[in-house]
């Protein structure tokens, strides 16, 4: 019982470097400044409230206030704007430009924490305003969001830890949240795979070919397309396998770079083919900082032994 | 979690308030089981001199559309018929601003039903399969 739960903390606390916390950042850092940039055009069209936008704003939250009244949204921060004479399009205006903000901060590594909280908070209220408009991407940002606001931030490659010298970190702290963020992704993968198998078109393939002419993710043309229909039942199967295997060979260290290569080809494909780079690249980011560090080790050529001899020997003469 | 208490109870708000803010709120299932067919929203414009223009909602870039694909699809799969009619009504508003001499506008959702690789083929393209249609009339003021 005892040697149990010894293997227990030792699984969820391993000792680890912070390698992983400065690829979360940055990583997170590059995908908030593309969000931003990539919504520049629409950022007060999406969030506006009611009469004055694509949708209202304030349907979402009615439905967001409805399930819970502590999930962050866009008026409070418009409440509070308008107690400093500030406008609603002010507002939004300034909660884009802090977001970007955040996003350069992290990128660099300056005011971690603060940047990590504020990014992950202002984040979340333009995406709870704006919940009638996500999809996964908003998800897994959220969470990665999450972890890093939580992680013992700064890490030694940041401006921070150069600038203001913190003593040294807690490894097995360390260690606990990217022990959680592994699970994390195994758990996302493993049931997005099995509930994939329950339909016949990952089977035969349909899935890939539906999956690459459906609108709006249409990028290449269905004569393209049809050309290379052979390969649709292996791609179907094969994300099958990537999905449901995940939780068991991106564990294993002799199989972690193949998967991981396998998963990372898979999101490029999607972010190529599909047309969505922005959820293309928060999954990458996540798998790297989860299981990116360490899955190949670069260490100096050993010595032989006859080496040490020919030494021995030179040293003697 | 805690789905069985009432959505008032506290313990379901704090359930639900932190599945928001940890994004654990929903499931990880996208295109599954199947891939589904995608949505279409088409505005019927009409003006007084009994001109017809036909519209489609517009953003400016290729991330909002995305976004708005996606605000499609939850528009379907609302049970809520008024909801619906909501949302629907709200999207009518929006393009109504862009055509601020129409006197009413019929907004047509349906689906965009896919060909498979087979009928493709043999010369099957996809396919616009209306749901629903709404009216809606510019309201005249009285002075």
């Amino acid at each position: 019982m005892h040697r149990c739960r010894q293997q227990i903390l030792k699984f969820l606390f391993p000792a680890e470097t912070d390698q992983w916390l400065s690829i979360l950042r940055v990583g997170l850092g590059v995908q908030i400044v593309l969000y931003c940039l990539s919504l520049w055009n629409d950022w007060i069209y999406l969030l506006a409230p009611t009469g004055r936008g694509l949708i209202s704003r304030n349907l979402a939250e009615s439905v967001m206030g409805a399930e819970s009244i502590v999930i962050p949204r866009i008026s409070w921060l418009v409440a509070v704007g308008e107690w400093l004479g500030l406008e609603n399009e002010t507002v939004l205006w300034a909660v884009w430009g802090l977001l970007l903000l955040g996003g350069i901060l992290l990128c660099i590594g300056l005011y971690s924490r603060l940047a990590a909280f504020a990014t992950w908070f202002l984040h979340l209220c333009a995406v709870k305003s704006g919940d009638l408009l996500v999809y996964g991407v908003d998800n897994f940002v959220t969470i990665g969001l999450f972890y890093l606001m939580l992680s013992p931030l700064p890490d030694k490659a940041s401006l921070d830890w150069k600038i203001r010298k913190p003593r040294s970190q807690n490894s097995e702290l360390l260690g606990i949240f990217r022990r959680l963020l592994q699970l994390h992704l195994s758990l996302a993968y493993f049931s997005g795979g099995l509930s994939k198998c329950l339909g016949r078109g990952w089977w035969d393939g349909s899935s890939i070919w539906r999956a690459l002419i459906r609108p709006p993710f249409d990028v290449l043309s269905p004569e393209l397309l049809v050309k290379w229909k052979h390969l649709f039942p292996a791609l179907g199967i094969g994300v099958l396998i990537i999905e449901l295997g995940y939780p068991f060979f991106i564990w294993s260290k002799r199989t972690r770079l193949v998967w991981l290569i396998c998963v990372l080809l898979m999101h490029i494909g999607i972010g190529l083919f599909m047309g969505m780079y922005l959820f293309a690249s928060i999954m990458i980011v996540l798998n790297l900082a989860a299981f990116g560090p360490g899955v190949v080790r670069w260490q100096p050529r050993r010595l032989r032994e006859s080496d040490m001899v020919l030494r021995e020997g030179a040293l003697s003469a | 979690m805690g789905e069985q208490l009432p959505v008032s109870h506290p313990v379901r708000q704090f359930i639900a308030g932190y599945e928001h803010l940890a994004g654990i709120e929903s499931s990880y299932g996208y295109f599954s089981p199947n891939v589904t067919d995608s949505c279409r929203l088409i505005f019927e414009i009409h003006y007084s001199d009994g001109r017809i223009e036909y519209d489609l909602p517009s953003v400016g870039s290729h991330a909002a559309g995305l976004r708005f694909a996606t605000l499609l699809d939850k528009i379907r799969l609302t049970t809520d018929a008024g909801l619906r009619e909501l949302m629907i009504k709200m999207l009518t508003y929006a393009n109504w601003q862009e055509h601020p001499e129409a006197i009413k506008i019929r907004a047509i959702f349906g689906e965009v039903v896919l060909p498979s690789v087979d009928s493709f083929e043999r010369g099957d393209h996809e396919r616009f399969k209306v749901r629903q249609t709404y009216e809606f009339v510019k309201k005249k003021r009285t002075e």
